[in-house]
């Protein structure tokens, strides 16, 4: 174990001063579902660790036209909420109860594909990400918050403090596909809500399939127009290979699993046990 | 590197420990406290056989920095034992054959323990859904959901478990 100190701070504030205190070389944890596996395993060797998990983050309140979540709720928590199903579902599907009693839906936005699960479902939900730093909050929409594989647009001197859904009267999807039923990374996660269609583990990042969101534009629901769709987002991602799923593979699926979350969410199922 | 001394509550027992920043509460119980029921299996929180019961809730005790259990309960299968005998649901995998290498039992008892508190009387299907995390390299499923199944008729029996 090389990690010199471990800060734990309790409140937002002194965590921010310790992150301008210590500089990007600081490893911001919370779960520690995805950095505690690097670091027992010495891929990650940090001097210094700063974990959230007593930072007053945990939070979940349900307004009258949004829900805010603290970025340190549980995964477990967001699973056993009712205002949004489709976070519910997509929670359930993450991980194994042990591991959703410890991660985090804000870390959900740090995990590198094929992980990522809430986070497509967020992303589908038109999620706004709050971010504080030592020149106060900002707030961006979830579709501005990845850049690349890893990167987010997130400063160095910044905390994702919380995440801000819309609530909406809409049928929504969500459906995960993998090599088994539970406790699996992903080959292709799709969200829908709503006319929004968003993908995981089919990119650097969880995206919005906006080619198919406009193949459905204005159209009835028919079979020809959830095809025409299913293929949008088959061309339009840009899947990656790792020990699941081949490249070619996981764009069949992801055509295959559109067509079936926009069938789901056209029956009402709201992707409760998908 | 400043060693740090936590507190926390240990099956019922106050303990303190002095520890490196970041050390896993699953190294300080089995290392340090001679806790050997929790298995150092993965340390990436991939198979289970580290889970403790962290204020009754299942965790990967592997992914834990102890630091951040400090002040809380945390139980693991030791706690559970009786001084003589056996636990019901140690008695259930007993009598299913419930394991056959036992490197994972520890676990799959602790997370049985944690299922029937919250659910006393768990369908198959939500029994097969709380084990997902927990992995028996035997293979040795059906038995540890027939022992699990079996613990939930001898607690609904006995009262509690």
């Amino acid at each position: 174990m090389t990690v010199a100190t471990y800060f734990r701070p309790t409140s937002v504030p002194e965590a921010l001063g310790l992150l301008e205190e210590h500089g990007p070389e600081l490893l911001v944890i919370a779960g520690g579902t995805i950095a505690m596996p690097l670091i027992n395993e010495g891929i990650s060797l940090p001097r210094e660790v700063m974990g959230l998990r007593h930072a007053g983050l945990d939070t979940y309140e349900r307004g009258a036209s949004e829900v805010r979540i603290g970025a340190t709720l549980s995964l477990t928590r967001l699973a056993e909420q009712n205002d949004v199903p489709l976070l519910r579902a997509a929670a359930r599907r993450t991980a194994s109860w042990s591991i959703r009693n410890m991660a985090t839906v804000g870390g959900n936005l740090f995990a590198p594909p094929p992980a990522g699960d809430v986070a497509t479902a967020l992303l589908a939900l038109d999620a706004r990400v709050t971010l504080s730093g030592r020149h106060g909050e900002r707030e961006l929409p979830l579709t501005d918050f990845w850049t690349g594989f890893m990167t987010t647009a997130m400063a160095a001197d910044e905390l994702l403090i919380a995440i801000t859904i819309p609530l909406r009267d809409e049928s929504s999807a969500f459906i995960k596909f993998g090599r088994k039923e539970a406790n699996t990374p992903a080959i292709v996660s799709v969200a829908v809500a709503g006319d929004r269609i968003a993908l995981g583990a089919v990119d650097a990042h969880p995206i919005r399939a906006r080619n198919a969101e406009a193949a459905l534009a204005g159209k009835p629901r028919d079979e020809a127009a959830i095809t025409a769709a299913a293929e949008a987002a088959a061309d339009e991602c840009e899947p990656f290979a790792d020990a699941l799923a081949s490249e070619w593979y996981r764009r069949r699926m992801v055509r295959i699993f559109v067509e079936r979350a926009l069938h789901e969410q056209a029956a009402g199922m709201n992707g409760t046990e998908a | 590197m400043a060693s740090v001394i936590v507190s926390f509550e240990l099956s019922g027992r106050p303990v303190e420990v002095m520890v490196a920043p970041l050390t896993t509460l699953q190294s300080v119980l089995r290392n340090q406290l001679g806790f050997t029921s929790v298995k150092d299996g993965c340390r990436q929180g991939g198979c289970g056989s580290c889970t403790v019961l962290v204020d009754g809730e299942p965790m990967m005790s592997c992914l834990l920095p102890v630091e951040d259990i400090a002040g809380r309960r945390v139980t693991t299968l030791e706690a559970l034992t009786p001084p003589e005998g056996l636990h019901p649901i140690q008695q259930a995998f007993m009598d299913n054959n419930g394991y056959q290498c036992g490197y994972c039992t520890p676990g799959m008892e602790m997370l049985t323990k944690a299922l029937l508190d919250h659910n006393p009387h768990p369908t198959r299907d939500q029994i097969v859904d709380a084990l997902a995390g927990n992995v028996c390299r035997c293979t040795g499923y059906r038995p540890i959901i027939a022992a699990i199944e079996a613990a939930a008729a001898a607690g609904s029996a006995e009262g509690a478990l």
